[in-house]
């Protein structure tokens, strides 16, 4: 715990120091300023504010943001060497794992409450749906930590972070059209609609884009994406391991 | 040879090691080595590149567990009870890895909150004095000199004031003065801890060790003072000669001496082979050079270094091939500071 803390810490402040992390603040910001923009122009005050937009927006640029907020976590580590360091210290793989993944989560929590304050002016012309947009929030709170972990597998795996943040961009992108590909399955209409829907749910969109994402929480979202990080975190530990003794 | 490990001998060996192996695959790193440190001395882990030296140590500090054998250091397990070994040992890697964009300072607190030192402010200041850093704490480590990183790295091994010290080659790559510097801090250090070190300078043994394990290929191929080693490896080796005559003649005089098999001039005297290893000619080397009337400047084995000693000790083992029957190549002790 006492080592959790010390990783979070430290990797925390390198998040607020780094350049590429404010870059990835300010293209994000910049981005969904202008969409917002666009957004709220057209809509022209004619239909009930939709709160749901900006975090909907993000749960699909996360494809981009994730991997380049983890792809430098362990891949540096190893580069540099510091992982044996580390691991000669009384700390678990695990402690060190979970420290580094909730820097990336911390990190990209405060990217996202940011973005509240789109929330607020939409209220201010209009009234958006307080319980969709806390469903909203929520899921594209759940759905970043479960991106932050899968893409942070990469950066275990190789030691090169632009081979890390590009397999865990190709990572996303596939869950992401999981969705797209159960549609195509079912439209082939080989195989009963079980196998499409096993596809779907395997998802990401599944359990945010028709339900969190509408203000319904249902617990096996909430599940799904929490067994995505606690999956993913685990094989990053067993990767790390085996690294350590290979070496 | 060592014997079964007893919880009462806890304090009898510090570190205690026994038929380690360690494998890659097919490629076997270590082939079983045994060995064993005490308290308030240093151990010099000798040896060429690939020997299996860094493979020891990372085996001994618990970053990765050995294929077969065990290790118990400070009276526990390296495999079973790590994090017991962990919180015990201090380890210099290779290569010193550090957070380069950290100031010292900052790096030795973050390693320091990891480990739960006590009073951990003055602790880090502590070491920084210890390790004459205190100067540059707020310096990043990237700005550093590679002799300050290096000691930047052992104040690290240093903060949890660890039973047993073991440093991967902490001198290489440094400046003649650091390197002085670096192993007078060793010595000092080699009092109060079980020091383990490991490098591939001859010279650097004999000032610092207590005790030399030879390492070759993943075998231990001798071990026991560095005296009585430098002894034994010296013995039917070849010897400088200096006389205040020409080099030529003082070679053609030489040729005559008997258990001489050959006598040539060098750059700073004459180079003299014995016949064999069971002879030393210095005796009669010096008798024939006084009785001509020259005077004898200089009279002293030919420095002996590693890379030699591994051919010669290795070949042995192969062929069973004496010292003597292997020529060996006129490096003098510029290879000790590594410029």
């Amino acid at each position: 715990m006492r080592a959790v803390w010390a990783v979070f810490k430290r990797e925390v402040s390198l998040y607020f120091r780094s350049p590429i992390a404010y870059a990835i603040a300010f293209a994000l910001l910049v981005f969904l300023g202008f969409l917002f923009n666009g957004f709220v122009t057209q809509s022209n005050g004619q239909f009930p504010a939709d709160a749901t937009a900006i975090p909907g927006l993000i749960t699909f640029l996360l494809f981009l943001i994730a991997p380049l907020l983890t792809m430098r976590l362990l891949a540096e580590e190893t580069r540099e060497g510091t992982l044996e360091l580390l691991m000669t210290l009384p700390m678990s793989e695990g402690a060190f794992i979970i420290g580094k993944f909730l820097a990336a989560w911390f990190y990209y929590t405060v990217l996202l409450l940011l973005t509240v304050v789109y929330y607020f002016i939409l209220q201010w012309i209009g009234v958006p749906d307080q319980g969709t947009a806390f469903g909203a929030y929520l899921g594209a709170w759940l759905y970043g930590g479960a991106v932050l972990a899968l893409t942070m597998i990469w950066s275990a795996v190789t030691e090169d972070q632009v081979v890390a943040a590009f397999l865990g961009a190709a990572t996303v992108l596939v869950l992401y059209i999981a969705e797209n590909a159960a549609q195509a399955i079912a439209s082939l209409q080989l195989t009963s609609d079980a196998m499409a829907n096993f596809v779907r749910e395997l998802g990401l969109q599944a359990h945010f884009g028709a339900t969190l994402a509408q203000g319904i929480i249902r617990a096996e979202d909430i599940l799904y994406f929490l067994f995505l990080i606690v999956a993913a975190l685990f094989i990053t530990t067993r990767i790390v391991e085996t690294r350590r003794w290979r070496a | 040879m060592v014997g079964a490990f007893d919880w009462t001998e806890r304090e009898r060996f510090m570190i205690e090691v026994e038929h380690l192996t360690k494998r890659y695959g097919e490629f076997t790193a270590l082939k079983g080595i045994s060995f064993t440190a005490n308290p308030g001395q240093v151990t010099g882990f000798l040896g060429p590149n690939g020997a299996g030296k860094t493979t020891t140590m990372r085996i001994l500090t618990g970053f990765t567990p050995p294929s077969s054998g065990r290790a118990v250091v400070a009276g526990y397990d390296v495999f079973n009870q790590s994090m017991d070994v962990r919180k015990r040992v201090g380890y210099l890697p290779e290569n010193v890895p550090l957070y380069r964009d950290m100031t010292a300072r900052g790096f030795l607190h973050y390693m320091g909150e990891i480990r739960g030192v006590k009073n951990l402010r003055q602790k880090v200041d502590d070491v920084l004095a210890r390790v004459a850093l205190l100067d540059r704490a707020e310096s990043r480590i990237r700005t550093l000199s590679k002799g300050m990183r290096q000691r930047v790295g052992l104040a690290q091994a240093l903060l949890h004031d660890p039973e047993v010290l073991i440093l991967d080659e902490p001198t290489i790559g440094l400046d003649p003065l650091q390197v002085l510097e670096l192993r007078a801090l060793v010595r000092e250090l080699g009092r109060d801890h079980t020091l383990l070190f490991s490098t591939h300078i001859l010279s650097e043994v004999e000032q610092v060790c207590d005790r030399v394990i030879i390492i070759d290929q993943g075998r231990i191929v001798a071990s026991g003072s560095p005296f009585e080693l430098r002894a034994e490896l010296e013995r039917g080796g070849r010897v400088l000669v200096r006389a205040d005559a020409p080099a030529d003649a003082v070679a053609a005089l030489l040729g005559t001496v008997p258990g001489v098999a050959l006598a040539e001039a060098a750059n700073d005297g004459v180079v003299v082979t014995p016949v064999s290893a069971e002879v030393d000619p210095r005796p009669e080397l010096a008798r024939a050079v006084v009785q001509q009337g020259w005077r004898l400047i200089e009279l002293r084995p030919v420095a002996v270094n590693l890379e030699e000693i591994f051919l010669e000790l290795t070949r042995q083992e192969q062929a069973d091939m004496s010292i003597a029957d292997v020529a060996m190549v006129d490096v003098a002790e510029t290879e000790t500071t590594e410029l």
